[in-house]
């Protein structure tokens, strides 16, 4: 279940667009630093609503070993 | 009403020429019975339990042999749930109710049969705990704000799992869910679920719930026990008890971090940000996002009109302040629908960003680039400047005048150097 490094977690990609919105709102980047990042925005706000939709409930289960309820 | 109550001292057992009515033979049964027999303690099995939508509780207590009509009245208060079955013993007194020719107990108390013990038990228990520092509120545990993982011990079969489940998969399907089934009755339960404890505690997840669904007290008494508050009281993981309804208090519920009414209000509480929270939180940021794109453009917009023919560079604000609308239009409904049409809103927005980026003054006269205009206009880079001309000299923070003392041809025809 260990997230592979390459491959950014909900949370991270969450924390960079709020650093994307931050930035973009400061004004003091060139505009093709903004425009670059705010491909990147778009891209990464995209990505999040599809996992965050698609997600589906997966239950690990730790046996009981010799007592299980019946 | 005297000559009623005299009734009781009628010697009815003898038949006289005069007959009695019904209320006179109805009331000196009354006497006998309520004087006679009076308060009562009763053990039977409850059946027919009738809780009315008046408060007042009507049963029939019975054994093997004989059963009599009892009431509970609003007023006296419960200590568990009564159920058709169970084996009780009721405090009382014998009560005739003449308007139906029917006696009955009129019960002041009722507790289950057998369990006088284990609330015993369970009030000694609780005090040991206490003093022992088990229910401290210092000790206790925050939550963590937002779970990423939790630990599940209950029933495999129980409701209590469903719901959690179910109630998790509708606000939060990404928290990492690991279940440990147990017994959560009878013989071995307590044990099982300490063990289950403490395996989920070395499995390092962010909260683990405890629980499992309604039930008598014996039901629900492998939460009472010693071996189940070590367990909690000894998890590094933070615990929620979840046991029974809202009016079920165990051990668990004292000693655990935090005690939920129900199993489903246990998952509300390990899902306190829900999917859709971070939905509208990401679209939120998206807008904006592009809300402070378009803006930049119309400011580059504006400031490119001092330069460049003005009609141009009009129409393209024009278009721009149009999307601007429409994106402000879409801020204030954040609907799942709009999400297509934004999509397609921000590639044109996007689109136009790129195309007054490239035309657009600004970005030379940053990089230190500078504007050369004559006589008010801005020399191309094949207009000829000779000794003498005066020309303005326009960069990004200032304008000067300058007097050109001497041109020569240069190497890349294309570029002016400031």
């Amino acid at each position: 279940m260990a997230k592979k490094a390459e491959e950014p977690s909900l949370e991270q990609s969450l924390k960079r667009l709020e650093e994307i919105s931050t930035l973009l709102d400061r004004g003091e980047l060139s505009i093709d630093e903004q425009l670059k990042i705010y491909e990147e925005g778009m891209v990464l706000s995209q990505q999040c609503r599809e996992y965050l939709e698609q997600a589906e409930l997966k239950v690990r289960r730790l046996s009981g070993e010799d007592n299980e309820s019946e | 009403m005297a000559n009623l109550r005299d009734a009781a001292n009628v010697d009815i057992c003898h038949m006289t020429e005069t007959p009695v009515t019904v209320s006179e033979l109805t009331y000196a049964i009354k006497g006998l019975l309520e004087e006679g027999i009076g308060d009562v303690m009763v053990s039977g099995e409850i059946s027919n339990f009738k809780h009315h939508s008046s408060g007042h509780r009507y049963f029939t207590l019975k054994d093997a042999d004989a059963q009599i009509g009892a009431v509970m009245w609003r007023s006296r208060t419960l200590t568990f749930r009564p159920e058709d079955g169970m084996r009780v013993v009721v405090r009382g007194k014998l009560s005739v109710y003449a308007i139906q020719g029917k006696y009955q107990i009129d019960c002041s108390a009722m507790r289950p049969e057998g369990l006088g013990d284990l609330h015993m038990a369970f009030e000694r228990l609780k005090e040991a705990l206490r003093a022992r520092g088990y229910f401290d509120e210092s000790r206790k545990r925050p939550l963590p704000r937002r779970p990423r993982s939790v630990g599940i011990v209950t029933s495999a079969t129980g409701a209590a799992l469903q719901d959690m489940l179910s109630t998790i998969n509708t606000r939060f399907p990404l928290l990492d869910v690991v279940f440990r089934p147990t017994l959560v009755q009878g013989d071995g339960a307590s044990e099982d679920i300490a063990k289950a404890i403490r395996d989920l505690d070395r499995a390092g997840l962010d909260v683990i719930i405890i629980g499992r669904g309604g039930g008598s007290m014996e039901d629900l008494w492998c939460f009472n026990t010693e071996v189940v508050a070590d367990a909690i009281f000894t998890s590094n993981t933070p615990i929620i008890s979840a046991v029974g309804h809202e009016t079920d208090f165990t051990i668990s519920d004292f000693v655990a971090d935090r005690r939920a009414e129900t199993p489903t209000a246990a998952a509300v509480i390990v899902t306190p940000i829900t999917s859709h929270d971070l939905l509208l939180a990401i679209e939120e940021m998206r807008l904006e996002i592009v809300r402070t794109i378009s803006l930049r453009v119309m400011d580059l917009l504006e400031f490119a009109n001092g330069f460049v023919d003005g009609r141009a560079a009009r129409r393209i604000t024009e278009r721009v302040l149009l999307r601007q609308q429409r994106i402000d239009e879409l801020t204030t409904r954040f609907t799942r629908s709009i999400l297509h049409r934004l999509a397609i809103t921000t590639q044109r927005v996007d689109h136009i960003v790129a195309l007054n980026t490239s035309l657009h003054p600004l970005a030379p006269l940053k990089k230190g680039y500078a504007v050369v205009e004559r006589n008010g206009h801005v020399l191309t880079g094949t207009d000829r400047l000779s000794k003498g001309d005066i020309v303005r000299l326009r960069r990004l923070t200032e304008v000067s005048t300058v007097v050109i003392q001497n041109t020569d041809p240069a190497s890349t025809p294309k570029e002016h150097h400031g």
